[in-house]
């Protein structure tokens, strides 16, 4: 995908007017695209129960219709659960996927009632003894994605060889382990990895599960369901449905009965926003035109930093010529850049500049930095309750 | 809400249609919910795991409350650790014997919504002369209180939240310090098979402060999974053991009426299957 694309000025009336209505910096969430984003998801892994991960976007609104839809939700810290609890989210449909807890962080998901927890290694297995009635443990396991922008299988996760070690090490503290997980590498540019890591899961599992013992019944796919951004990934990925034709073929080896489920953040929550922005200052330097947005990297435009992702952004302009140009945030640091090197039509100040699939890893990873106003997250399309 | 679900365990619960919900919300303390249920009448919730139901309570709090105070004979000062719902405090003061109670509860707001929607648990106890209710942190009261007291009656959560404090050596040495000579300790302590190392853990912590301690047992029907077991310690060796005619005199003469007690229940209640003396080390 192009990093700008440029549109008739008269198709971006609806940014104008909510611009007008709202002021700006906004996050426009289209309510329309969640329940879009989980149907397509849904029908592309059938049988697959879907955990949001909330951290991608936890805005109340996302996870309510998330819920209704029928969702659950992956949910890392007790920050996370408050906000659950806030929204009268039914406690089972949650898992604990973070592999390193602290004693109050068990004892607190427990107290809001999840009970699946997730860990890599002994030392976390240890931390569930006082609770081992209580709980099922997901074992993760590592699959490293060299593929991946965002690679999660280096900060956590076991090596296959280490799993039946740790099952054993459950067993003699009187644990229950009742499945793996893995995650195959946030926005992947294909499902091999996801494939593969299917693949020996299930093995391990079938192993496991011949040599009798409490059976493991549950695997955890993790995310990593790719969205379109203004990079080679995001090309190399239109149709979720063939990127999870193979994932299908792997997971239907496993008998009926047994449980998969998915931790989507990104995919579900990335499509749903676009940031509007006004440019708030313009100068010329170096022989092109500087934008002053009034957001930027240290505010919706964070996920550039943190996430790696590079977000289209589109101009609605009549204007036939093109100059090149650069776009800032409003902080005071050189860093602050969205975008250089690209080419745009003349624009002049109080225009507005569209970043498109903005909801995921934007406002959520977003600061206060230099005091600037965050995004404010304005819902459209909303099903009246 | 159209059913709530137990979280007490990953693999097994029980589930509850919610006919209405009456209360759902954080307290200072813990998540408490409230509803009306067909099989059980209302229902409280604390931390996703139930703590009381209109149709089955009685098992509980008659046993919790009536084993130790026959079994004493004359317990004058009764102090209640927990017990929001007003349960025990309604047995206790069925006891004529009884002239000061001390109920210590950290969560105000479970007694003051326990007196809105279960107001037969307290049945007008909160307004007996001899009851006071203190608001505070029960291992706080009786490591700081000079008071001394016949029975004290741990009526708390289990020990995952606020209850942890309340399932500790610190606390069961506190509570000897502030029973009188042939004083005893009740605790509430949990479902037997469903959480063994309750009753392990609490067996070990007693036998290091107490000259005896034992289990007693009742079967909770929404305390699932078998019999609930409540623990029993105290300095005075035979306090468990006072013949069968000696709980009938006292229970007819205190003319207190009952649906689940009596001197021969109370009696049988100390016998405990196999598998929990295996648990514990003993026979």
């Amino acid at each position: 995908m192009e990093r700008v694309t440029v549109k008739p000025y008269g198709e971006g009336k609806l940014y104008r007017e909510l611009a007008a209505t709202h002021g700006t910096p906004l996050l426009i969430l289209d309510c329309e695209a969640v329940t879009c984003q989980y149907r397509l998801l849904s029908q592309s892994l059938p049988g697959v129960e879907l955990c949001y991960a909330i951290k991608s976007q936890p805005h109340p609104v996302v996870i309510n219709i998330l819920y209704q839809l029928g969702a659950g939700f992956d949910i890392a810290t007790s920050g996370e659960f408050e906000l659950l609890r806030r929204q009268h989210i039914e406690p089972r449909s949650t898992i604990h996927t973070h592999p390193i807890k602290r004693d109050r962080d068990i004892s607190e998901a427990l107290r809001f009632g999840c009970t699946t927890f997730v860990i890599d290694n002994s030392l976390e297995l240890e931390k569930f003894v006082n609770y081992r009635h209580r709980v099922g443990i997901l074992v993760r396991v590592s699959f490293p994605n060299p593929n991946s922008p965002v690679d999660l299988s280096r900060k956590f996760g076991c090596l296959p060889g280490d799993v039946d070690h740790l099952i054993r090490k459950a067993v003699s503290l009187g644990i229950h382990v009742k499945g793996l997980s893995f995650h195959a590498g946030s926005q992947s540019p294909g499902p091999e990895n996801h494939v593969y890591a299917i693949t020996a899961c299930r093995e391990i599992i079938e192993r496991h599960n011949r040599e009798g013992g409490k059976l493991l019944s549950i695997l955890d796919i993790g995310g990593g369901f790719p969205v379109s951004y203004a990079d080679s990934t995001g090309d190399l990925v239109r149709d979720i449905d063939a990127f999870c034709a193979p994932i299908r073929d792997a997971l239907g080896k496993f008998p009926g009965n047994f449980r998969i489920i998915a931790e989507p953040g990104r995919f579900l929550s990335a499509p749903t926003m676009t940031a509007v922005s006004k440019i708030m200052g313009k100068a010329y330097r170096g022989g092109e035109s500087w934008y002053y947005l009034d957001d930027g990297l240290y505010g919706s435009y964070s996920g550039q930093l943190y996430d790696h992702a590079t977000y289209p952004i589109t101009i609605y302009s009549d204007h036939p010529e093109r100059e090149r140009a650069t776009i800032a945030g409003p902080t005071c640091d050189s860093i602050d850049v969205i975008a250089e090197n690209i080419e745009l039509p003349p624009l002049s100040i109080g225009d507005l500049i569209i970043g498109e699939q903005m909801g995921a890893y934007t406002s959520a990873s977003a600061t206060d930095f230099n005091l600037f106003e965050r995004a404010k997250i304005v819902p459209i399309n909303q099903k009246k309750q | 809400m159209k059913h709530y679900s137990e979280t007490l365990y990953d693999s097994y619960g029980q589930s509850f249609l919610v006919d209405k919900l009456y209360f759902e919300n954080k307290t200072e303390h813990q998540h408490l919910v409230i509803f009306e249920n067909a099989m059980f009448g209302r229902v409280m919730a604390l931390d996703g795991v139930i703590q009381t139901t209109q149709a089955d309570e009685f098992i509980y709090h008659e046993m919790l409350t009536h084993v130790p105070l026959f079994s004493h004979g004359a317990a004058k000062r009764v102090l209640i650790i927990g017990g929001g719902d007003g349960g025990i405090l309604r047995e206790v003061c069925k006891h004529k014997s009884v002239e000061h109670v001390i109920q210590v509860e950290i969560d105000a707001k479970v007694v003051e919504m326990c007196k809105k929607y279960l107001p037969t648990h307290s049945a007008g106890a909160y307004d007996d002369p001899r009851a006071t209710v203190v608001i505070a942190d029960g291992s706080a009261f009786v490591r700081e209180s000079k008071e001394s007291f016949d029975v004290i009656i741990s009526d708390s959560t289990d020990p995952i939240g606020p209850a942890e404090v309340l399932f500790t050596g610190d606390f069961y040495s506190h509570c000897k310090k502030r029973l009188n000579p042939g004083g005893i300790l009740v605790t509430q302590n949990g479902v037997a098979f469903m959480q063994r190392d309750e009753v392990v853990n609490t067996f070990k912590r007693l036998s290091a402060v107490f000259d005896y301690n034992t289990f007693y047992s009742a079967a909770v029907p929404t305390y699932i999974g078998g019999i609930m077991t409540f623990a029993w310690a105290s300095d005075n060796s035979n306090a468990h053991k006072i013949p069968i005619t000696i709980l009938e005199e006292r229970y007819k003469s205190a003319g207190i009426s009952t649906q689940y007690y009596n001197p021969a229940i109370h009696q049988a209640s100390f016998v405990l299957p196999q598998y929990l003396l295996n648990s514990i080390g003993e026979r």
